[in-house]
């Protein structure tokens, strides 16, 4: 029922509308359209095969290799071994650079020893001064003791000698003259 | 049955290139597409390039047509899609332009004056601003009172699906309807 009331409703208000106007369909534009559109349809692969074909050739011509002529494979062999004698060249050079540099080093490494061995030995020099401090003590104690009469400050610096430098010679000269005084002593003494 | 003699007639002589064959198709059918174009725009809408449109297509089409349906069903499904076509153009244009919405409103508003007219207009929009998969079954079923069988061949979908979109349509209807069906 309501399907029937909806339809009747529907079509009273399209005959209201009033239908459509009265059209006018131009077939002679639809076959012009037509054969326009047949047209694009046949000629677009072409079109497209064109335009590839172009772009490869394009790509073609961009990454083309052309036979080289003879004179054109001779110059290139040349350039070849211009190349060869180049690294060659570069190779010798490179090694000789090399044993120049190892000659310097070499030649500085000596010097270096030379200039080594010329340092006198610390200890040796340490050595020396002590013993020199040590005979200079004795010298002043033997001049106190034999020259000046002065036994005490003798005794003192003998003394002062075999404790700053027990394993010394002079400790040991300093240690006779310590006894010789001492048997004078006593032998002054009886 | 004779009806379908007759396309085959036309699209045989049509494809032996028969200039005038396609002149009388036009001629038996141009109403009728119109008619229907006019009813899926929306009354009125741009039914003379649409028509236009749809017998290009048709001249393009006619070659590969195998007579399966008749010539009329398988125009109005060209119809069909073409109408498709427009109002989504349409309402893309809309879409850029809204001002223009306000003047298509403003157009209808101006053209009706009277009670009756307003409610047949109010119909009429309550029937374009369904949505096109219930809008079209209804347009063919009420409209151009074609059989449920053809419009399920013009629209490829099954009688079942036809059958639950007219249902569908029907309820949209008679909610936006209402005080007028009650009456």
């Amino acid at each position: 029922m309501t399907e029937d009331k909806i339809k009747n409703l529907l079509q009273q208000a399209d005959k209201a509308a009033g239908g459509a106007n009265p059209v006018k369909v131009n077939v002679t534009v639809i076959r012009r359209r037509a054969g326009r559109k047949n047209m694009i349809t046949m000629v677009a692969p072409f079109a497209s095969a064109a335009v590839l074909m172009v772009a490869l050739g394009i790509l073609a011509f961009m990454f083309r290799t052309i036979e080289p002529t003879e004179e054109q494979k001779k110059i290139a062999l040349l350039e070849s071994r211009i190349k060869q004698l180049q690294a060659r060249t570069d190779a010798a050079l490179s090694l000789i650079q090399e044993v120049l540099e190892e000659e310097q080093r070499q030649h500085r490494l000596d010097e270096l020893h030379a200039k080594l061995a010329s340092i006198s030995d610390p200890l040796e020099e340490v050595q020396n001064q002590v013993d020199k401090t040590a005979f200079v003590l004795v010298y002043q104690a033997d001049r106190l003791y034999r020259e000046l009469n002065q036994t005490d400050s003798a005794v003192e610096n003998y003394n002062r000698v075999i404790k700053l430098f027990p394993e010394n010679r002079w400790a040991k000269v300093a240690r006779q003259r310590l006894s010789e005084i001492e048997r004078r002593k006593t032998n002054n003494t009886i | 049955m004779a009806e379908k003699i007759d396309d085959a007639r036309l699209v045989e002589q049509f494809r032996r290139g028969d200039k005038s064959a396609f002149e009388r198709i036009v001629k038996q059918y141009s109403a009728d597409v119109a008619t229907l174009s006019n009813r899926l725009l929306g009354w009125p809408g741009d039914v003379e390039d649409v028509t236009q449109d749809i017998f290009l297509a048709a001249f393009v089409g006619l070659k590969k047509f195998r007579c399966e349906c008749s010539l009329k069903s398988w125009l109005f499904t060209i119809t069909i899609n073409k109408c498709r076509t427009n109002r989504y153009k349409r309402w893309l244009r809309l879409r850029r332009f809204p001002q223009e919405i306000n003047k298509v409103s403003l157009s209808l508003d101006s053209e009706e004056k009277d009670m009756d007219a307003d409610e047949f207009r109010h119909v009429r929009r309550a029937v374009a601003a369904l949505p096109t998969r219930y809008r079209e079954p209804v347009v063919l079923r009420y409209l151009q009172e074609i059989g449920t069988d053809e419009i399920s061949r013009i629209l490829g979908i099954t009688k079942n699906t036809l059958n639950v979109r007219l249902s569908r349509a029907r309820k949209l209807l008679k909610e936006d309807l209402a005080e007028l069906i009650e009456l």
